[in-house]
């Protein structure tokens, strides 16, 4: 028997407790999250038309708009390794594993409200369906991708990387979005903000052009995970090692995050009514 | 804000089953700044000193002000209020879905709730993936998870829908839902916030069963209900709560008593202040038996209205008992016959042959309409001029079982004499 004690102490008082309760809904998440990803999957699509096409339309209509930019010369890119409408498909579902991570949490939440502020469910399970459902939603598309790439070139044996290199863009992307979760539940601009960020962000990244030597974009922390992984794709080592550092780097984000989304819970849930 | 510690096993009735001491929350009725303030109260979580939780800024109030009570082993505490008083806010906390600003709240063992109509349930799931869900969250095995589920439909009698997305369920199912997983989840404390408002009564019958005898078995129970009766029938002890505010804690009969009592007359409250403009009156009212006694079941009664008229006019005039607590209407009578009353003051009089009520107290109201748009031109039920009326009754067996049995009125019958039909003739039915 055990007894259960609610008081108005701030919870970093007692970190070890806080840790504990953390790990204990992490836990009871698992099971919780997976229900939810089967219901959430099985009826996304019960009012769209075009179904699962949705998951390639982006990255397919932007791969043939840069194609037609590029081969008319109205913007000169450098070559690429691989052919270019490739280089773009293989760059945009890569990016869009990351923008979907980004998005996720606050996404979920803000669907489960009825829920986070009714009853007890741990919100780890929430947003654990909805990282579960972008991984999902990543493998169908590197299914495609590969379909597609096996089609032109060659793929390298260090094509099996990718999943690696797609888990890494999602831990990078959800420590993000798990950040902003609290805020963007409090404020609607911060969910409007980010739309708007990631598109900017999106023309910072090197999607549809390759790296440059230098300049701004070696800071973009998405840069050396999409560039890396999509050197993968046609058997080159680019970059490994800035991966790992953004890898790390993202694994600690994630937890601090995480942590930091639960020490705001108690009070975005008491203002969601 | 949840801290789990070893306490000692083997709880017996009339432990403290859940103790809340000095609780308070406050809330901020302007939206912006509640949202700004969350900012702040989560920079101060952040530092991990907080920030001071027990002042109001401006624009906050006290949701719950200063509330401490304690709930013993197979005890059942109703709370009761009026809208907004604070109740459902009280629950969620005591719930664990919101954090205290002041106190604290300590409960011996696990809580189970059902607020609001099992909105806490996941609309896309169906009915038998909600109850899968909340077993995980109890650490179920796939074992106990089937027979949870067994029990939960069983009890829940939504054997046929339960494979149903939840969204498909009416409130009245979810409610069945709610409550029959929540009690079957094993909860030490169970806290019921109106989820039997909806539902049929069979239901209802089924969980004030269900509820006696959980706390029969040494359950805690605290509900939240609207429906007097049923808090009456399953509680035994009641705090009434006012703005945030415990103002009354008793037992149960007397705590009701004491939130029927500020309960406002809605009804009659409104026409009383128009129809003191209208042009007729009523002066008083008073209710007294024929021949000068005290008012007895069964003998006649005067019932007796004074008027002022400021110009002559056609009324019909009616009257209506209703029970001490205003909530029920046992019934009234109508004069069939427009009268004219002249301009200036007088007296509308009527006798009730055998007042059918038995012993108690009533309220006696009366009600001047005009005759020929019925429209009311005096109400006399304004609370300050209400007509008591104390019933007495000759003491005899009957009256006391029909008493005793909460009737109000006794019917007078003529009774026939049994007519048989010998051995062979069947039951039939009625066509």
């Amino acid at each position: 028997m055990s007894d259960t004690v609610y008081s108005a102490s701030p919870e970093l008082r007692r970190p070890r407790l806080f840790a504990a309760k953390a790990l204990a809904d992490l836990r009871a998440s698992g099971m919780i999250a997976w229900r939810l990803l089967y219901s959430n999957l099985r009826v996304r699509h019960r009012r769209a038309f075009l179904g699962y096409l949705w998951l390639l339309l982006p990255a397919i209509g932007t791969a043939l708009i840069c194609n037609y930019i590029q081969s008319h010369r109205i913007i000169s890119i450098r070559p690429t390794a691989l052919p270019y409408p490739l280089f773009v498909l293989s760059g945009m579902i890569l990016w869009q594993c990351f923008v979907d991570a980004v998005n996720a949490p606050l996404q979920h939440l803000t669907a489960g409200r009825q829920l986070i502020t009714r009853s007890r469910v741990p919100h780890e399970a929430i947003i654990l369906a909805g990282v579960m459902e972008v991984l999902v939603n990543a493998a169908i598309r590197i299914a495609v991708l590969m379909l597609i790439l096996a089609f032109w070139v060659p793929l390298a044996p260090t094509a099996l990387l990718i999943p690696v290199g797609v888990l890494a863009l999602v831990l990078l992307g959800l420590a993000i979005g798990l950040a902003l979760a609290p805020l963007g539940l409090l404020y609607d601009d911060v969910g409007r903000v980010t739309t708007l960020a990631m598109a900017f962000w999106f023309f910072l990244t090197p999607v549809i052009y390759p790296l440059p030597d230098s300049g701004l974009l070696l800071f973009n922390p998405v840069a050396p995970l999409l560039v890396a992984s999509r050197a993968w794709l046609i058997g080159r080592w680019y970059g490994t090692f800035g991966f790992c550092i953004v890898l790390g780097g993202s694994i600690v984000a994630l937890i601090l995050a995480w942590l930091w989304y639960r020490l705001a819970r108690p009070h975005v849930v008491s203002r969601l009514g | 804000m949840e801290d789990v510690t070893s306490f000692p096993a083997g709880l017996r009735v009339g432990d403290t089953a859940l103790s809340v001491s000095n609780l308070s929350k406050k809330y901020c009725g302007d939206l912006k700044r509640a949202l700004f303030y969350g900012l702040r109260d989560i920079g101060g979580e952040l530092s991990g000193r907080g920030v001071r939780t027990d002042a109001l800024r401006p624009g906050e109030f006290w949701a719950l002000d200063d509330i401490s009570f304690e709930v013993k082993r197979g005890e059942a505490l109703a709370v009761i209020g009026r809208n907004g008083a604070g109740k459902s806010t009280l629950l969620r906390v005591i719930y664990g879905l919101l954090k205290p600003d002041v106190g604290q709240v300590r409960i011996a063992g696990r809580s189970e709730a059902i607020i609001e109509l099992g909105t806490g349930f996941n609309p896309l799931l169906t009915g038998r993936e909600n109850v899968e869900v909340g077993a995980a969250l109890h650490g179920l095995d796939p074992d106990a998870t089937a027979r949870l589920l067994e029990m939960v439909i069983d009890f829940a009698e939504l054997a046929e829908f339960i494979d149903a997305p939840l969204m498909s369920f009416s409130s009245g199912m979810k409610a069945r839902l709610a409550y029959s997983l929540a009690a079957h989840l094993g909860p030490d404390l169970l806290l019921v916030d109106e989820a039997l408002a909806v539902g049929d009564l069979a239901f209802q019958h089924k969980c004030i069963r269900h509820m006696r005898q959980f706390v029969q078995r040494g359950g805690s129970l605290l509900l939240v209900s609207h429906n007097v009766q049923q808090v009456q029938t399953v509680c035994d002890r009641a705090i009434l709560i006012e703005r945030g505010r415990i103002v009354y804690e008793g037992d149960v009969a007397h705590t009701v008593s004491r939130m029927l009592e500020q309960r406002p007359l809605a009804d009659a409250s409104g026409l009383a202040d128009f129809a003191a403009n209208g042009p007729v009156r009523m002066g008083g009212l008073s209710v007294r038996s024929v021949d000068g006694a005290p008012v007895r079941t069964g003998r006649p009664v005067e019932v007796t209205v004074r008027y002022e008229a400021d110009a002559p006019t056609e009324v019909i005039w009616a009257l209506s008992i209703w029970t001490e607590d205003r909530w029920t209407c046992i019934g009234g009578t109508v004069d069939p016959v427009a009268r004219r009353v002249d301009a200036g003051r007088g007296i509308l009089r009527c006798t009730l042959p055998a007042l059918p009520l038995l012993a108690g107290r009533y309220i006696v109201r009366a009600t001047i309409l005009d005759a020929s748009t019925m429209y009311p031109l005096a109400v006399e039920s304004a609370r300050s001029r209400e007509c008591h009326v104390d019933v007495s009754t000759d003491p005899d067996p009957v009256t006391n079982m029909l008493i005793w049995a909460n009737q109000l009125v006794r019917l007078d019958a003529e009774w026939d004499e049994p007519h048989g039909t010998g051995p062979d003739a069947r039951m039939e039915r009625p066509e």
